[in-house]
């Protein structure tokens, strides 16, 4: 290993509340810059690994863990993970009424760094990063994700990933139910984030128009619960054509 | 790990806690029990005139024969031999602020009562005990003939007939038990008049503390808002915990005019041991508004529902409440509006946090009778259960007597869900944080009625209450 | 027998304010002629389901006091709402929706019970179905127990009806008991005459994953009482009720309906639609309880009243009492004339108002009629309201 992990999970096994087991030994290794793309058909297990790496407590590891960082954050909540420096995209981010979007990233970057944030520059750097993502910037007042609609809770995620400077980002079907132009949009967030910050990437998706534009160092391939196919790029292209049956029938 | 423990000091809840130990012999204090001989000492002490006595001992015989209703949270815990109903300083209420005696200042310092009234207030009153203390309102708000005083000093003014006419007119003493309670024993409060057309920009502010123990506090405060004028009055009271029962049976009586528009805002902070047994009515002529924002926090016991009778056509009510009950507390609070007038507009938003064992009761009537035609009205009343050993109840009544009118309703219970916490926590915030967090967004749509230094307190008993000291 | 009938019925589980004229009814009506006191031959009795008729009213609550452990379940956590009314039934045998007085009826008038009971794991659809056709002067006076035992299914659909000029009383009880795994759909439709007195009170439970199904349509008579209290006293039971009702002239409905959900992952929806016209009164109480344990938990009760006429009184008072934390509760109601942009569609496509206003009586009142399992009694009911409106 000529350079040191950012993430590496090992063996893990993981099931929702002590029920049966939904991913079995999974193995990561991305180091920091990386670009991952885990895809795999419905029901694969996807969004489970991605919640599992962030850390919600439905899901419980069976098996194996997780190493961010040089630490073993197998047994961190979620709040500790983020301060590590990981962030998720949820595929449903949560409304929450009452706490405005703005004031919400500074809670939660005051929060991350322990350091009192400064109130202009915090409000020039919201302002920049929402040009990025062609956000109106009323959204910056409204509450957090309520009466957003699909395309707008996308954006506000991404919004978040690019204010919280994260070292490892998850994206959890961040391209779901957007119209061309806004996977453009989200896109062109994503890159900034790889390009300015030089952040990793584990972008889960089961549909590849999001992957068009960003540059992809390794795809995996999940199919029920295992990691069964490991390539680089050129493997995004294969399954646009070929679609998952081939790696269905090895899984079996 | 600092900065927590700067947080939990910052909102100690000494801040209203702290006890000014009263000196006996600086302070008057009738003795305990409601006989017609207490009444009579504190008509005496209030050097009432004759129709007030009379008033007076009339309402002690209707409290005497009426009951406490069935409905409420238990008052066993009251007990009227153990209650003194007047309780004041020797010397006399001033004007002025540095003619107030030293350690009722003191108290109202350290609340930061004169702070605020220099920054953002147009006048305030203070209440310490039974009387108050101290009266001011800015020279530029009382030459637009603006009224802010005491009822006693008023009765003895121009206004005296103006005070006769609609004294515990809106609040009768047949009503309850409280009320009658309250017009046998009353003392304090205030007197407020605008006059026609009269706009005033920046709030007026009473605020009270009951410092006294096994006592009752039984101000009267009466609003006359005139056509077209405008007003935004505070009210803020506290009291120091003792083991012993206190009383607080005030009553609020608003008369707004014409076109005119009141706004009525409380953050009810009383210690643990207070029996918060409280009266509040307002009635609407034409076109006019009545806006009620409220805060419960404190108390051991609530009866508290705003009633509003909107009496003229298109005259509008709007209500933004908030209850927060946790340890020991029964909170039993509400809002109840009559719609008579045509084209009436009535909107209730109520939320309640129950924490710790606390039982918070919403509880509310919207009556329609029908006159009121093209009336509408809307109920919204959320509920938040932090844990399985408190309760949340609501029970809204509504009784409609036209066809022609809208009325809508909507109630929801429910929990700070696992995933919102997890979301939040993902972003770095820790649980206790996250939950907060939660909670003060739940009670946004009140804290920003509020203005902001009110708004910052009610965050900072929010937090108080969510750290489960 | 002539009875004098003096009654406090559908107390408000936990009380309100006094004005509102909620936290009570009373039946108080002198000289009621009370002669019909047996319960009318059940048609379409399926096997595996035994009808024991004749049964004292004492004895056949005993079914309910046998378990009377299991359905008043304690989770110990203690705290009772403000106004708490639950001592005042504590008697019954099983709490009824219009509560101990009903019982203490029966039993001083020697009203016995059918008793209708499907075996463990009979399953029957079709609908048993009791008529009761009343002529002008009658009194009844009746009371039944369905008891679904382990994983059975029983439908009973009970049709009340006499001539539109007819008057009378009308009173029954049916107490039901879901064991596991069972269900019981209860249908009652009423169609009095404009001069009856009629009374409805249900009381019921269910054990674990037991489920009551009531249906209700109340469209006749001059005063009517319905009241129901369902116990979900263990876990993954469910109570569904759909009530639709129509009180015109100067009549009027009174309603007390209560879930008690006890076990864990219960489930409540209740339904209530009507209409009302002239100088018709209603009010309605509905409760959903979510007492300590009831953890996982749902409840939603949603009202839907159109007002019909400027001289109504509509009463509606809908409360949710809660001490769980992981439960959802919820209650909506919308009360009012016919919404301006409907009409307005309505309108757009050639129909006037009044045959609007018909359209849409029918159609709330129909969406419960179609309910019923029986198509007979649905067409009869469908037409009855259509003759109405």
């Amino acid at each position: 290993m000529a350079e040191q992990s950012l993430l590496q999970v090992k063996d893990l096994s993981v099931a929702i509340d002590n029920e049966l087991p939904i991913l079995h030994k999974i193995n990561l290794d991305i180091k920091p810059g990386e670009t991952h793309v885990l895809m795999g058909p419905n029901g694969a297990g996807k969004s489970t690994l991605g919640y599992t790496l962030m850390g919600n407590p439905h899901y419980c590891v069976t098996e194996g863990n997780i190493l961010f960082d040089g630490q073993d954050i197998t047994d961190f909540s979620a709040d500790k993970r983020a301060k590590a420096g990981m962030f998720l995209s949820f595929q449903n981010p949560y409304e929450v009424p009452g706490i405005s979007l703005s004031s919400f990233i500074r809670n939660a970057s005051h929060a991350q760094t322990g350091q009192p944030i400064k109130l202009l520059a915090y409000k020039k750097a919201l302002k920049s990063a929402m040009e990025v993502l062609s956000m109106n910037e009323e959204y910056a007042d409204r509450d957090l994700n309520v009466g957003f609609s699909g395309g707008e809770k996308k954006k506000a995620e991404i919004l978040q990933l690019l204010m919280l400077n994260p070292k490892l980002a998850i994206l959890d079907e961040t391209d779901s139910g957007l119209d061309v132009d806004a996977v453009r949009t989200v896109s062109k967030g994503i890159m900034e984030y790889q390009k300015k910050k030089d952040g990793a990437l584990l972008i889960i998706t089961h549909s590849t128009k999001i992957l068009e534009s960003l540059h992809v160092d390794y795809t995996h391939v999940l199919v029920k619960g295992k990691l069964i196919h490991t390539g680089d790029a050129s493997l995004v292209e294969e399954i646009n054509k070929n679609g998952f049956e081939r790696f269905v029938s090895d899984a079996e | 790990m600092s900065e927590d423990k700067k947080a939990v000091v910052d909102i100690n809840r000494s801040a209203y806690d702290f006890k000014d130990i009263e000196n006996e012999k600086d302070f008057y204090r009738l003795k305990e029990g409601l006989t017609e001989e207490t009444v009579l000492k504190v008509s005496e002490e209030k050097n009432d005139p004759e129709w007030m006595r009379e008033f007076r001992l009339k309402c002690l015989k209707l409290y005497n024969e009426m009951e406490m209703p069935d409905w409420g949270p238990s008052v066993e815990g009251l007990d009227m031999d153990k209650i003194s109903s007047y309780v004041r300083h020797k010397e006399d209420m001033k004007g002025s602020w540095e003619d107030v005696p030293e350690d009722i200042k003191n108290t109202f310092e350290r609340l930061g009562i004169p702070q605020a009234e220099r920054e953002s207030l147009a006048g305030v009153g203070a209440q310490y005990d039974s009387e108050l203390v101290y009266h001011n309102i800015k020279d530029e708000v009382a030459a637009q003939g603006v009224i802010y005083t005491d009822i006693e000093s008023a009765l003895r003014t121009e206004y005296a007939d103006m005070i006769k006419s609609h004294f515990m007119k809106l609040l009768t003493p047949t009503d309850h038990k409280m009320i009658a309670l309250h017009g046998a024993v009353w003392s304090g409060g205030s007197f407020v008049y605008v006059p026609k057309g009269v706009k005033v920009d920046i709030p007026l502010q009473s605020y009270f503390r009951l410092n006294a123990a096994g006592a009752g506090q039984f101000e009267h405060t009466l609003i006359i808002v005139d056509e077209g004028a405008d007003l935004h009055f505070i009210e803020g009271c506290s009291a120091p915990k003792y083991n012993v029962a206190n009383l607080h049976s005030g009553a609020v009586e608003l008369f707004v005019g014409k076109n005119a528009r009141l706004r009525y805002s409380t953050i009810e902070n009383w210690s643990k041991n207070m029996y918060n047994l409280n009266s509040k009515r307002a009635i609407v002529e034409e076109n006019g508004v009545m806006e009620w924002v409220s805060g419960s926090f404190g108390s051991h016991t609530s009866y508290l529902y705003p009633m509003t009778i909107l009496k003229g056509d298109h005259s509008k009510m709007e209500f933004t409440g908030i209850t927060f009950a946790g340890k020991g507390q029964n909170l039993d609070t509400g809002a109840k509006v009559v719609h008579q007038g045509v084209g009436t507009t009535s909107v209730i938003n109520s939320k309640s946090i129950s924490k710790d064992g606390g039982i918070g009761t919403y509880r509310s009537s919207v009556v329609i009778q029908s006159t009121a035609k093209k009336a509408k009205a809307s109920v919204s009343c959320d509920s938040l259960m932090l844990d399985s050993i408190s309760r949340a109840d609501t029970i809204p009544g509504m009784d409609i007597r036209t066809d022609d009118a809208d009325v809508g309703h909507e109630a929801k219970i429910g929990r700070i869900s696992d995933e919102a916490v997890f979301y939040l926590m993902s972003r770095g915030l820790s649980e206790e944080d996250a939950k907060a967090m939660i909670v003060s967004g739940f009670a946004n749509p009140v804290s920003k009625e509020l203005p902001l230094e009110y708004a910052v307190e009610m965050n900072n008993l929010i937090k108080l209450e969510m750290s489960g000291h | 027998m002539n009875k004098n009938l003096d009654m406090r019925v559908n107390v408000l589980p936990a009380l309100t304010y006094n004005f509102l004229h909620v936290n009570d009814s009373k039946i108080k009506e002198d000289g009621i002629g009370i002669e019909l006191l047996n319960t009318p031959d059940a048609e379409n009795v399926p096997s595996g389901v035994t009808v024991t008729r004749g049964v004292s009213y004492k004895e056949a609550g005993k079914l309910f006091e046998g378990f009377k452990e299991r359905i008043l379940v304690d989770a110990g956590v203690p705290g009772i709402p403000n106004g708490d009314t639950s001592a005042r039934d504590d008697a019954q045998a099983v709490r009824t929706g219009m509560g101990i007085d009903i019982e203490n009826l029966m039993l001083e008038n020697g009203i016995t019970s059918d008793v209708f009971t499907a075996e463990e794991g009979v399953k029957t659809t079709e609908p048993i179905i009791i008529r009761y056709n009343l002529n002008d002067g009658e009194g009844s006076l009746t009371s039944q127990v369905i008891h679904a035992k382990k994983d059975s299914e029983i439908t009973v659909i009970m049709d009340y009806t006499s001539e539109r000029s007819a008057g009378g009383f009308h009173g029954i009880s049916t107490r039901l008991l879901a064991e596991e795994g069972a269900k019981i759909n209860l249908i009652k439709t009423q169609t009095l005459g404009d001069g009856f007195i009629h009374f409805d009170d249900i009381g019921g439970a269910c054990f674990k994953k037991g489920s009551i199904n009531v249906v209700s349509l109340e469209l006749g008579a001059k005063k009517s009482w319905t009241g129901c209290y369902i116990n979900l006293c263990e876990d993954e039971t469910e109570f569904i009720s759909n009530q639709g009702y129509l009180v015109k002239d100067t009549h009027s409905l009174d309603i007390n309906y209560v879930a008690d959900q006890r076990g864990k992952k219960t489930n409540v929806l209740m339904n209530v639609k009507g209409v009302l016209m002239d100088k018709a009164q209603k009010t309605y109480r509905g409760t959903l309880d979510f007492k300590s344990g009831s953890s996982a938990s749902a409840g939603d009760e949603q009202e839907d009243t159109l007002l019909l006429s400027p001289d109504v009184i509509n009463r509606s008072m809908p409360v949710i009492l809660c001490q769980e934390e992981d439960v959802e509760g919820r209650h909506g109601a919308t009360i009012g004339q016919l919404g301006e942009d409907l009409l307005f569609y309505i309108n757009s496509r050639g129909i006037d108002e009044q045959e609007a206003k018909r359209l849409m009586v029918k159609a709330k009142l129909d969406s419960v009629a179609r309910l019923i399992p029986d198509p007979e009694i649905a067409e009869k009911v469908q037409y009855y309201i259509s003759t109405i409106v």
